[in-house]
């Protein structure tokens, strides 16, 4: 682990480097330590999968690398900013605001929008005019595959078109960084293999750095890059190399 | 369309708690506000609608209800020597009592007659006319038939609303200070739920020996060759008089006799007494519906805090929410009003909604809803992202 997080990294540049995370949670009258001095990184055009058993810490890490759950200990330098954990709560926010994309495993989308205002909501907030939020958000939800499906509100969506409105939703900011948890879990094995594919592409043609939490090992053939973490310690860190084309069967 | 807007839209029932909370409150205070508006309005309708341009006073009066309204006799042709003056007339009426007598032997006694089911005496309040083609006293919607009908000596008219608390219909005969006069007209438009008005021509009532006929006579009614230049003839009669009287024009003294009701104690701890309890429930369950609403969508709040919205963000979310809630609450607030306003003239009983009214309620039930909004923002806090990843 060398070198420095860069906002408009090249491929294989690091994009966010973690060290010595420790994060406890109060249970009863003791602490239980979900992180224990965890190092991690994730680099630019990787997919990186952080694959683990339920209460291993592997949300609550990327919860700490994303902003989102301060760490008792350690830093996170990320892009272009040293110690994220450093900057006051609104400046976290406009980081994740400016950098960063979300996607969980619920599809949290208003019930009373349509999917391309789903997606326009987050533009408009990023300081996008109306006219260019309608437009950047049609590009995405065309590219997520849901040209065809832009004015319906998520009543009239299926499961695994839900997921790709939030997908769109994410990636439509054009994020440096994207987070997944458990995106897959809620939908089959057909609409679980469009998501891990688009979660593909944002890394390999948009250069972001993904991050995935799942515990569905049959994700491991599109990854870049398999962490394993087990009572909040990172066991196994591998290499690997991707196949794009690997199907996903129903689960 | 925001998105604050398109939710209300969308989950219209999840706000209707909130919605009729605040249209509820508003009808209450629009409702008594309106009805004692409307008690004093009973009284003066037939001024109000008269074609008087200019009414003229004694100078300490506030309106036509209540305090010193009469001025001398002389007065009238002081007024005629303003070139724009073409009639003056004194407004005139009395009061006394009127006994049905249809079916019921009149000279029974009170009690024999009860015993028989006859309508009661009544006390009514009695307003005038002066029959003459286009008098300034004669109300804009009265029709000529009624006019000339009324033009016939020792008859009256009522209002519709009244015929069945005086117990007479068209054509009877009554009595009325224990004279005999005919119901000649019924009208229209003229409820009075405090006492009965009956209307009969200027000659009728000095044939009934109530007319003023000494140095002192009621407020003046004038009428001018041009409608629209009524301020500027007030102005001009009011520097004529020399504070010896005041003019006031047709729309003052409208204004003021609403205003009028409003100078009793009573009424002001009412009314003040409803918007009171008109606030605290619309805040309690506008506040409590919109913290529900807020708790239904809050992992898609949270997923927007996680994209990197901020709290204030979302915060200005919930108030712009609230905004349109206070608005969706006023119109129904007043569409409840006209309805129960429909409802009620049919029982005789006005509700007055002078726009002033509408927008002084309209305006509270809004900061009403904000003020809730501004509640139900510590709800907010529970849009913690991190307990989106589970």
């Amino acid at each position: 682990m060398t070198g420095h997080t860069r906002v408009h990294g090249k491929h294989g540049d690091f994009a966010i480097e973690a060290k010595g995370l420790v994060k406890r949670f109060k249970s009863g009258k003791s602490f239980v330590e979900v992180l224990k001095n965890v190092d991690f990184d994730a680099r630019h055009g990787d997919l990186t999968m952080v694959m683990g058993p339920s209460g291993s810490g592997k949300s609550t890490l990327i919860a700490a690398l994303s902003g989102l759950l301060r760490p008792e200990e350690g830093r996170v330098d990320t892009l272009d900013v040293d110690d994220l954990w450093k900057l006051s709560g609104s400046r976290i926010d406009k980081f994740r605001l400016d950098h960063c994309g979300f996607i969980f495993q619920g599809f949290n989308l208003f019930p009373a929008l349509s999917a391309i205002q789903q997606v326009e909501v987050v533009l408009k907030f990023q300081g996008l005019s109306k006219a260019d939020a309608r437009r950047q958000a049609q590009i995405t939800l065309e590219e997520v595959g849901l040209g065809h499906r832009l004015h319906q509100k998520p009543s009239a969506l299926s499961g695994g078109e839900k997921q790709r409105v939030a997908i769109a939703r994410a990636l439509a900011k054009n994020p440096q960084i994207l987070f997944a948890d458990e995106p897959t879990s809620a939908l089959d094995g057909e609409n679980g293999q469009v998501v891990i594919r688009l979660l593909r592409r944002a890394a390999t043609e948009h250069g972001a750095a993904v991050i995935c939490v799942t515990h569905d090992p049959r994700l491991e053939a599109w990854a870049d890059r398999v962490i394993h973490i087990e009572d909040g310690v990172i066991i196994d860190d591998q290499r690997r190399i991707p196949n794009p084309d690997a199907t996903l069967a129903s689960h | 369309m925001s998105l604050a807007l398109s939710t209300l839209l969308y989950e219209w029932r999840r706000y209707m708690a909130a919605v009729m909370a605040l249209a509820l409150s508003g009808l209450l205070v629009l409702a008594m506000t309106g009805v004692f508006i409307g008690i004093g309005k009973g009284f003066t309708a037939t001024i109000e609608r008269s074609s008087a341009d200019i009414i003229i006073m004694q100078p300490g009066a506030k309106s036509l209800i209540g305090g010193p309204s009469g001025v001398p006799r002389r007065f009238i042709p002081l007024a005629y020597r303003n070139p724009a003056v073409v009639e003056v007339q004194p407004l005139d009426g009395a009061g006394g009592s009127f006994q049905s007598v249809k079916n019921v032997d009149p000279t029974m006694s009170q009690a024999d007659r009860a015993k028989m089911g006859a309508p009661r005496q009544e006390f009514v309040q009695t307003s005038i006319i002066d029959t003459t083609p286009g008098a300034v006293t004669i109300p804009t919607d009265y029709s000529q038939e009624l006019v000339d009908a009324l033009r016939q000596p020792y008859t009256v008219a009522i209002d519709e609303t009244a015929t069945r608390k005086l117990g007479v219909k068209l054509g009877d005969r009554a009595l009325y200070n224990g004279q005999t006069v005919t119901v000649v007209g019924i009208t229209r438009g003229y409820p009075n739920m405090m006492q009965a008005t009956i209307i009969m021509s200027r000659d009728t009532l000095r044939m009934v020996g109530q007319a003023d006929t000494g140095p002192r006579v009621g407020p003046l009614m004038v009428k001018l060759n041009d409608p629209s230049q009524a301020e500027r003839v007030a102005a001009e009669l009011n520097e004529q008089g020399d504070g010896q009287w005041k003019a006031w024009t047709r729309q003052e003294l409208a204004d003021a006799n609403a205003g009028a009701m409003f100078e009793e104690g009573i009424l002001v701890i009412i009314i003040g007494g409803c918007v009171v309890l008109g606030t605290i429930i619309g805040v309690a369950i506008t506040w409590q519906t919109l913290r529900g609403a807020i708790m239904a969508n809050i992992k898609e709040f949270a997923s927007l805090r996680a994209l990197g919205v901020g709290m204030g963000s979302l915060q200005w979310i919930v108030m712009e929410l609230s905004f349109w809630v206070g608005c969706v609450g006023v119109i129904a607030a007043i569409l409840l009003t006209l309805l129960l306003q429909a409802l009620a003239l049919m029982g005789a009983v006005i509700i007055a909604l002078p726009l002033i009214l509408l927008i002084i309620v309209g305006g509270g039930l809004i900061v009403i809803a904000m003020l809730s909004g501004l509640l139900s923002l510590g709800i907010l806090k529970n849009s913690q992202p991190a307990d989106l990843l589970r």
